[in-house]
């Protein structure tokens, strides 16, 4: 009986983890690319400096890789262009920035994300 | 900036770089030597500062970080033939089994003297793919490349339960043939008795068949899986009337044979 309740729990549990797992994983796709987007809104960027700025916040980043393609994916869909330009410390660098069509998106998509976490946030306070 | 490292390190690296290349070849959304110069990119400026040349270990962690190359692309932007590939190599297990199937029974096409040992497997791994899923309207596209074996396997045991008692007949079919043929020229009340027996043989099994498959529906529910449902809802019934059929037929053929040419 312990051994089948114990079982059961663990099943349960495990199940709830996939569950959860599964959750995060979809919205952190999104939540990564409007990240994105915000973080190069202001100011170009390199790669790996974007990394850096995002690896700070905890749970985004899974695989740090994945926001290279990310990159690539935004810059072929229009919504950010590249820049090279000779770095003080090494090679030349390849900056990102928005494109007005991409700025445009982050601001559809920042109005949508308020909207979306306000109505979420009334919901859980009853 | 070029960073030096250790033997053993340059060859994790370039492992690396050849299977991120392979995992982003061929999608659609993303610049392959964009990602690949970024990522060798991110690796110098991640190793910078650490001695030289640089270990397989501090390697490593770098790469660990940077995670698996084949989490960077979604499937659906991968073209077809990645899919499948990336579907066998990670699954979910539906589709990995469901392309494992239907491998088995191409392979099986392409060597038609082992035909029936990859029909078979590629059966098993049907059987194992429905199993997997539990509930078969959670197939969608799987279902043509996992129904075709199931359908030449129960196709051939349908045809093998429906036929089978006319299978003692297979060694005497010569010795019929020349017997019809001498007696080709002139009504042969022996010929009609001959078949009417056999009729009436078959009779009794196809309704005996049809009432096995009309009751007892569980163990045909597994067998047939998942085709039992339409199995055993009408066939049963229109087999046991055919059967009693031939059968009442059949015997009325033989009564009268002993009633007026006896």
């Amino acid at each position: 009986m312990v051994l089948t309740d114990t079982l059961h729990c663990h099943i349960v549990n495990c199940m709830d983890t996939k569950i959860f797992d599964n959750w995060t994983s979809q919205l952190r796709k999104g939540v990564l690319e409007l990240c994105i987007l915000n973080d190069i809104r202001n100011r170009k960027m390199y790669g790996y400096e974007i990394v850096r700025r995002l690896r700070k916040i905890e749970g985004l980043i899974i695989s740090e890789g994945s926001i290279y393609p990310i990159l690539s994916r935004l810059k072929r869909q229009g919504l950010v262009e590249t820049s090279i330009q000779e770095s003080p410390e090494g090679p030349a660098r390849k900056y990102y920035k928005l494109t007005q069509e991409g700025e445009d998106m982050v601001s559809r998509m920042n109005t949508y994300w308020q909207a979306i976490s306000g109505v979420t946030d009334s919901i859980e306070k009853g | 900036m070029m960073v030096t490292f250790s033997e053993s390190a340059q060859r994790n690296l370039r492992d690396y770089l050849r299977q991120a290349r392979q995992c982003l070849r061929g999608s659609k959304s993303v610049d392959a030597d964009e990602v690949e110069q970024n990522i060798t990119e991110h690796i110098e400026s991640e190793l910078e500062g650490v001695s030289e040349p640089v270990s397989c270990d501090d390697l490593n962690a770098v790469l660990q970080k940077l995670g698996s190359p084949q989490q960077w692309v979604p499937a659906d932007e991968l073209p077809w033939w990645r899919k499948i590939i990336f579907r066998l190599r990670n699954g979910p297990e539906d589709w990995r089994l469901a392309y494992i199937s239907f491998g088995l029974l191409v392979l099986g096409c392409g060597l038609p003297w082992t035909l029936g040992v990859f029909v078979l497997a590629s059966f098993i791994v049907s059987r194992a793919a429905l199993s997997e899923a539990g509930d078969t309207s959670v197939l969608k596209g799987q279902r043509w490349l996992l129904y075709p074996s199931l359908i030449i396997v129960y196709a051939f045991v349908l045809l093998v339960l429906l036929t089978w008692p006319l299978l003692p007949l297979i060694p005497l079919a010569d010795e019929f043939e020349h017997v019809f043929r001498e007696s080709s020229s002139r009504f042969d009340e022996d010929r009609i008795l001959g078949i009417s027996i056999v009729a009436a043989g078959l009779g009794l099994w196809w309704t005996v068949l049809g009432l096995i498959f009309l009751k007892p529906r569980r163990v045909l529910r597994i067998f047939f899986n998942p085709f039992a449902d339409e199995l055993c809802s009408k066939w049963p019934l229109r087999l046991l009337l055919v059967g009693l059929g031939l059968m009442i037929l059949s015997v009325s053929a033989c009564v009268l044979y002993y009633k007026y040419i006896i």
